[in-house]
C-alpha cells in the first residue's frame, strides 16, 4: 500500500540519530512532566513552545509528540506510588492502582499501566496510519462551511464537557474566544478590543494563552495551597522482571486490548477527552470481571489499571486524528500542538499530508519510536522517576516559574508580555479557585480566529446568506451529531460522577489489611516466583512549608 | 441548545461546607465575568464596519462572543444563587483544606513581575536568580542561600542553553550590569 511505503520513508528520517536523540528528549521530558505533580503534558508543551523559534520544524515536531505520549506514561506512576488521600479518587486508575501500592503489589500496577500503555500507544498509532490518510483524502472535498461546522461542535463539545458544569465551561470559552478577537481583523483591517495599546494590535500571542494560564496560573494556585508535611510515597518492590505474576499477564491482556478499542475511537471524536474514555473502560472492566476478582475492584483489582490505562494512551492517539486530517484540536495539548505548526507557516489539515508528506510521516514514525523508548523508560527505569516524586516542592514550582518566564519573554522579547502573562496567570489562579475549566479557554483562543475566517469564507460563498451554512449534508450531520455526542456524553458523565462518589465512599472504608487479605488468599492458589512482595510501609520523604517539620514517621503502616 | 443549566445532579456533591469569605469571592468572580461580558458588547459597537452586504463585518463574531460570555456568566451566576458552586481544582500537590496562603500568592506574582525591571536592568541570569529566589523562598524554602544558589544556576544554565546554545536573544546583562564581562 502506498501509506506503508510512505511510512517507511518517515521511519528513515526519524530513525537518523539526530532525530532518534530529539524523540528521546521528548519522551524523557515528557515522561518528567507526566510524574512532577502539577505539571502536564499541555504545560510541558506550552513552556517548551519557545524551541520552536530555534529548531526546524520536524524536530520540533518529533520532542512535542514524545512530550505528549510522555506525560501520558508518567501520569499513572504518580497516582500509583503518591499517597496522597483523598485527591486521586476521583481518578479511577488511581483508586486501583493506589490500592495494590498498599498491599505491596505497585511494581504488578506499574508494569501492566505501563505495558498496557505501550500496547495501546502501538496499536492506537497503527490506526492512526491507516485512518488519517483516508480521512484527508476525504475531507479535501470539504468546504468552509463544513470546517465551520466541525469547529462549532469541537467548541460545544469542550466547552460542555471539561469541567463539571455546563455554564463554567462555556464561560471558559467566550473567554478564550474573546481572547482571540483581540487585534487587527484580518479581513476587515479593523483593530478590536485593542484598547488603544500598539502592543496589543498583533493580537495576544497564543504562547501567552498557554504559558500564562497552564504554568503560571497553576503555580501560583498550587502555591497558595500547598500541601505542607511530608510525600507520602509508597516504595516498591526490586526486580522488574518479576514485576507481574503469571496470573497478571493474564487477567491484564484482555482489558489492555478492550481499553484500546474503547479509547481510540473515543479520542478521534470530541466527546470529553480522555476521561470519558478511562470511565467506559473501567465500568467495563468492573461489569466483565467473575468471582473473587470481582470482589477485589475497588480493592486493587488488576483489571483497573490495566483497562483505563490503555484507554488514556489509545485515546491520546486518537486525537491526533482530527488533529493532523482536519486541523481541529480537541484537547488543549493538541490545541497548543496546533499553534507550533502555525508558528511553522504549516496548516494541519487534508493538504498536509500532500504538502508535507516527509513531516508528517517522520511525526508518525517518531511515535512509534517513541513508544518503544517510553515502554523501556518506564520499566527498568522507575526507580529513577520515583526519585523525581521527591523534588522538594518550593524548588520544583519555583523552577516553573522560572520557565514561564522564559517562554512570555521569549515570544516576543519585550517586558509588555509578561504583564500580559501576569493577567492570564491571575486568570487561571481565579478560574482554578472556581471549578472553571481552563482547557476551553486555550482551545478558544486558538481555534477562534480560524473558525471566524472559515465562517466569513463561507458567508462569501453563500453571498450573504446564512441559510447557505446549513445547506450542505456534511454540516448537518455535523450539528445533528454534537447534539446527541453532548447529550450521551453529559447523561455518562452523571452516571460517572454517581460511580465515582461511591468508589470513593467504598475505597475510604476498606483498610489496607483487608485489601492484602483478600490478594493473599487470591495469590494462595495462583503461586508466584516472587518472595518478597513488599513491605506494607510507607517512606516519608520531608517536604518543606514555612519550616514545618515533622518527625519521620517511616515503619508506620497507613492504616487509616 | 438541549443542554440544561449548572451541573448534573449526580455531580460529587463537595463535601466541605464553603465559607462565606469564598462564596463572596465566587460571586465576585462571575460578576467579573459578567461585566466583562458587557464590556466587550459595548467595545463592539465602537468597531467600525466597513463590510459590504455579502461578507460578513467585522463586528458580527464580537457581537457573538459578548453575548456568549454574558449569557453563560449569567448561567453560572443563577447556578450559583441557587448553591451551586464550582469545587476548586485537586491536585497532587494541593490541599484544600488548608486555608489559601494570600501572602505566599501575592510575593509569587510580585516575584514574577519583577522580571518586568530586573531583565532590562540587570539581564536574564540574575532577574532568574531573584524570581526563582524569592518564590522558591515565599514557598516554604528551608535554606535561603541554597534557593539563591540553584536560581543563580538555573539562571546560567538557560542563559546558556536557551541564549548561546539555540539563539534565543536573552540579554545577559542589563544596563546596571554591562560592567560584568560576559559578551
Amino acid at each position: 500500500m502506498d501509506s506503508i511505503t510512505l511510512l517507511l520513508e518517515g521511519f528513515a528520517t526519524a530513525a537518523q540519530p539526530i532525530y532518534l536523540l530529539y524523540a528521546l528528549l521528548g519522551v524523557f521530558v515528557g515522561t518528567a512532566v507526566g510524574v512532577l505533580p502539577g505539571i502536564g503534558p499541555a504545560m510541558t508543551v506550552a513552556l517548551l513552545l519557545p524551541i520552536t523559534y530555534a529548531l526546524e520544524p520536524t524536530a520540533a515536531l518529533i520532542v512535542f509528540a514524545g512530550i505528549y505520549y510522555g506525560g501520558m506514561y508518567g501520569g499513572s506512576t504518580t497516582s500509583i506510588l503518591l499517597n496522597t488521600p483523598g485527591e486521586s479518587a476521583s481518578i479511577v486508575t488511581a483508586l486501583e492502582g493506589n490500592k495494590m501500592a498498599r498491599a505491596g503489589r505497585g511494581a504488578a500496577a506499574l508494569a501492566t499501566a505501563a505495558i498496557g500503555s505501550f500496547l495501546a500507544g502501538t496499536i492506537a498509532t497503527v490506526l492512526l496510519t491507516l485512518v488519517a490518510p483516508t480521512i484527508a483524502r476525504w475531507a479535501v472535498g470539504l468546504g468552509p462551511r463544513d470546517y465551520f461546522a466541525l469547529m462549532i461542535v469541537a467548541f460545544l463539545t469542550i466547552g460542555a464537557l471539561f469541567g463539571a458544569s455546563v455554564w463554567r465551561g462555556v464561560v471558559s470559552l467566550a473567554i478564550g474566544l474573546l481572547i482571540g478577537l483581540v487585534g487587527v481583523d484580518s479581513i476587515s483591517g479593523q483593530s478590536r478590543f485593542t484598547l488603544g495599546i500598539p502592543q496589543l494590535t498583533d493580537g495576544i500571542d497564543v504562547v501567552l494563552v498557554a504559558v500564562g494560564l497552564f504554568a503560571l496560573g497553576e503555580a501560583l494556585y498550587i502555591g497558595s495551597r500547598l500541601r505542607s508535611g511530608q510525600i507520602p510515597l509508597i516504595p516498591i518492590t526490586r526486580g522488574w522482571r518479576t514485576w507481574m505474576r503469571r496470573s497478571d499477564w493474564a487477567r491484564s491482556w484482555k482489558p489492555w486490548l478492550r481499553g484500546t478499542a474503547i479509547g481510540f475511537p473515543i479520542g478521534t471524536i470530541p466527546a470529553g477527552g480522555a476521561d470519558v474514555a478511562t470511565f467506559l473502560s473501567y465500568a467495563t472492566e468492573r461489569g466483565l470481571a467473575k468471582g473473587e476478582y470481582k470482589q477485589q475492584f475497588g480493592k486493587g483489582a488488576i483489571e483497573g489499571v490495566a483497562g483505563p490505562e490503555s484507554a488514556n494512551n489509545a485515546a491520546a492517539a486518537g486525537v491526533l486524528v482530527p488533529l493532523l486530517t482536519l486541523g481541529i484540536p480537541t484537547t488543549a495539548t493538541a490545541a497548543i500542538i496546533l499553534s507550533a505548526f502555525q508558528t511553522y507557516g504549516i496548516q494541519p489539515g487534508p493538504r498536509l499530508f500532500e504538502s508535507q508528506g516527509p513531516l508528517v510521516w517522520a511525526l508518525i514514525a517518531s511515535l512509534y519510536i517513541g513508544n518503544v523508548m517510553l515502554l523501556v523508560l518506564n520499566l527498568p527505569l522507575v526507580g529513577l522517576w520515583v526519585k523525581l516524586l521527591q523534588i522538594p516542592r518550593p524548588y520544583l514550582y519555583a523552577g516553573i516559574l522560572v520557565f514561564a518566564g522564559l517562554g512570555a519573554y521569549a515570544a516576543n522579547f519585550t517586558t509588555f508580555d509578561i504583564f500580559i502573562l501576569l493577567i492570564l496567570g491571575v486568570m487561571g489562579f481565579f478560574m482554578r479557585r472556581h471549578g472553571f475549566p481552563v482547557s476551553p479557554l486555550v482551545v478558544g483562543a486558538i481555534l477562534g480566529p480560524m473558525a471566524e475566517e472559515e465562517l466569513r469564507q463561507a458567508m462569501q460563498l453563500g453571498v450573504g446568506d446564512p441559510a447557505y451554512l446549513v445547506q450542505s449534508p456534511f454540516a448537518v450531520i455535523a450539528y445533528v451529531l454534537a447534539i446527541v455526542i453532548i447529550g450521551l456524553s453529559l447523561w455518562l458523565r452523571r452516571r460517572s460522577a454517581r460511580f465515582e462518589a461511591r468508589l470513593a465512599a467504598e475505597s475510604a472504608a476498606t483498610s489496607t489489611e483487608a485489601i492484602a487479605t483478600l490478594d493473599v488468599e487470591i495469590e494462595s492458589h495462583e503461586p508466584h516466583p516472587q518472595l518478597d512482595r513488599g513491605a506494607l510501609s510507607t517512606t516519608s520523604i520531608p517536604t518543606a512549608r514555612r519550616g514545618l517539620r515533622r518527625r519521620r514517621r517511616d515503619e508506620e503502616p497507613p492504616g487509616d | 441548545m438541549t443542554v440544561e443549566a449548572g451541573a448534573p445532579e449526580g455531580a460529587p456533591a463537595s463535601t466541605r461546607v464553603l465559607p462565606r469569605a469564598h462564596r463572596i469571592e465566587a460571586m465576585v468572580v462571575v460578576g467579573v465575568v459578567i461585566a466583562l461580558g458587557v464590556a466587550a458588547l459595548v467595545l463592539t459597537t465602537q468597531i467600525r464596519e466597513a463590510g459590504t452586504a455579502t461578507t460578513l463585518g467585522a463586528r458580527v463574531i464580537p457581537y457573538a462572543v459578548g453575548g456568549l460570555l454574558l449569557v453563560s456568566g449569567i448561567g453560572v451566576l443563577v447556578g450559583q444563587l441557587r448553591g451551586r458552586f464550582g469545587d476548586a481544582e485537586e491536585g497532587e500537590d494541593v490541599d484544600l483544606d488548608a486555608g489559601t496562603s494570600w501572602i505566599t500568592t501575592g510575593i509569587v506574582a510580585l516575584a514574577f513581575l519583577s522580571l518586568v525591571v530586573t531583565i532590562p536592568f540587570l539581564g536574564w541570569p540574575l532577574g532568574v536568580t531573584i524570581l526563582f529566589a524569592a518564590s522558591a523562598i515565599a514557598l516554604g524554602a528551608r535554606k535561603w542561600w541554597v534557593a539563591v544558589l540553584v536560581g543563580l544556576g538555573l539562571g546560567i544554565v538557560s542563559q546558556l542553553l536557551f541564549g548561546t546554545l539555540l539563539g534565543l536573544s536573552l540579554p545577559a546583562t542589563g544596563t546596571l550590569t554591562g560592567w560584568i564581562p560576559l559578551g
